[in-house]
């Protein structure tokens, strides 16, 4: 590891640094909160929000387009949901208020990275507070396709400062577990490619301009993404599974972590006929 | 030297270094050519009136400018009216909804324009997020943070107004306050001109707080409109070259 990614890993995530403001000075008289964040969040609690009513788990399942994220999500819905579990999901643009305007963004290609960061984090908090919080409060088990950490990287790799963006998150509920399905950007483009015989522009980072060949534009923009989450994993204590290992061998990894945390006795599954076409 | 070389540009006091606007960093006015000025204040201090007479007054003179107002790019446009008529937004959904408003409009047009070296009018500038958010509730350094790629202003207006004046000028010319223009998502007050009150109490608060740490320039919004506009135009032209912005020699003749 470079003198310079040991710099970043001391700077990733947490907002333990005062952020620089934009204006000539600081609000020096400013409510301080914790330097550190809490146990609940990444930095500043969430207004109007109380952290001590959380019953549920939050747990992200984390890793690069082509990782297997949404296949073990499926999987472990239904594991859950078999033990009696009530399970909700989220993802990134699923939100009710802009999860279909970022959608046209996206298609219109007519935006700059910092109104997309921005955006994405409109989409993630209108979530959080509509959809995770409410879910968790009631003691259901929130399966997270993606979390702050895909929007941290892909904003770091875009040049926006790793501090700022962290900051944008600083209200964001820690997760009760974070999986990175790690895979090497190879493979995901494999299967990527296989799903829909294509490549999309932005999950090839083609606005980037790192390379006209969209097979290379895939391999360095995923490599990229792959070397900003080995920074956050050691940081943020993400469980790194293999993602190259069989569908069934990283269910039941997953199943076992996701068992310790919930008390499940036992991690016996067979997926239902309905998704037996994933179990391979 | 200010007035031989026509062909070029006009001569600037501070050279350009940077080229891009750096999300996430802080942008001193140093680095860039243009100017800018903002004005801010409560609904009803008189502020935009003011900056339309002030952008008329360098209009006709010729200058080279550029007018931005708040909420306004049309990007965000649609979000932002369905999180409004829906009543979908929390203070903090609401807040990353105007920066990323005004991220659009910064990276398409504020930089770009100081850049090219253009005299920027903007009504509202990234005081207003600060006023009016963390009256909503939101962490003060988080909203700092949030606006940190925001250029400093060259001259920050703040036009003060009595809260009286500034709620009845309001309320005496709009029939029907809207939900979150009230402040009712705050639950303060189940009467729309009551709640109106309270929130903007509680944003005149918080723009006094910042007239030191962020130099505002303090206007009486009370006193009669063209001596206030008189005094507008004596501090702007003290305070920036407007020579620089002046119609360049081979446009004029």
């Amino acid at each position: 590891m470079s003198e310079q990614e040991k710099e970043k890993t001391t700077a990733a995530v947490t907002t333990t640094e005062a952020p620089a403001p934009a204006t000539a000075a600081a609000p020096k008289a400013a409510p301080a909160p914790e330097e550190t964040g809490s146990q609940y969040f990444f930095g500043e609690p969430l207004v109007g929000f109380d952290p001590s009513e959380i019953t549920g788990s939050l747990i992200v399942i984390e890793g690069m387009d082509g990782s297997g994220r949404s296949t073990q999500i499926a999987l472990l819905q239904e594991w859950l949901e078999s033990e009696g579990f009530a399970v909700q999901t989220s993802g990134l643009r699923r939100s009710n208020l802009v999860g279909r305007d970022i959608d046209e963004l996206l298609a219109k290609n007519a935006v700059t990275r910092l109104t997309l960061a921005l955006m994405y984090a409109t989409d993630f908090f209108d979530q959080m507070e509509h959809r995770i919080l409410p879910a968790l409060r009631s003691g259901t088990v929130v399966l997270a396709d993606r979390y702050i950490f895909t929007l941290i990287g892909r904003g770091v790799v875009r040049g926006i400062n790793r501090d700022y963006i962290s900051g944008l998150y600083a209200m964001a509920l820690r997760p009760h577990l974070t999986f990175w399905l790690n895979v090497r950007p190879e493979t995901a483009f494999g299967r990527e490619f296989r799903k829909a015989q294509a490549i999309s522009y932005w999950e090839a980072g083609r606005d980037m301009s790192l390379s006209h060949d969209l097979y290379w534009s895939f391999i360095r923009y995923q490599t990229m993404i792959k070397r900003e989450f080995e920074v956050m994993a050691k940081k943020q204590n993400f469980i790194e599974l293999d993602g190259e290992a069989s569908v069934p061998a990283v269910n039941k990894q997953l199943r076992q972590r996701i068992a310790e945390q919930l008390g499940i006795r036992s991690t016996k599954y067979t997926p239902s006929a309905a998704l037996s076409h994933l179990w391979r | 030297m200010e007035t031989q070389d026509v062909v070029q540009k006009p001569p600037r006091t501070e050279p350009a270094k940077s080229t891009l606007p750096q999300p996430g960093r802080p942008v001193p006015s140093r680095a860039y050519p243009g100017a800018l000025i903002v004005v801010e204040g409560t609904d009803g201090s008189g502020k935009s009136t003011q900056l339309y007479l002030l952008k008329r007054w360098l209009e006709i003179g010729g200058y080279r400018l550029h007018f931005t107002e708040w909420n306004s790019s049309p990007l965000v446009k649609s979000a932002t009216r369905r999180g409004k008529q829906r009543r979908l937004l929390t203070p903090t959904t609401f807040s990353l909804l105007h920066a990323a408003d005004f991220a659009d409009r910064c990276e398409r047009q504020i930089m770009p324009l100081l850049q090219g070296d253009y005299l920027v009018l903007a009504d509202r500038y990234i005081y207003t997020a600060f006023a009016r958010d963390t009256a909503r509730g939101c962490s003060p350094r988080w909203l700092r943070n949030l606006y940190r790629f925001a250029p400093v202003p060259d001259i920050t207006f703040y036009f003060r107004a009595p809260l009286d004046v500034a709620v009845n000028r309001i309320l005496s010319g709009r029939p029907k306050l809207k939900y979150y223009e009230a402040g009712m998502d705050l639950g303060m007050s189940y009467d729309r001109a009551e709640s109106f009150r309270l929130f903007q109490a509680r944003i005149l608060e918080e723009y006094d707080k910042m007239v030191d740490s962020d130099n505002f320039v303090v206007l009486d919004g009370t006193i009669p409109v063209n001596k206030l506009q008189k005094q507008m135009r004596d501090i702007v032209a003290s305070k920036i070259e407007l020579k620089r912005f002046a119609p360049r020699a081979e446009e004029a003749e």
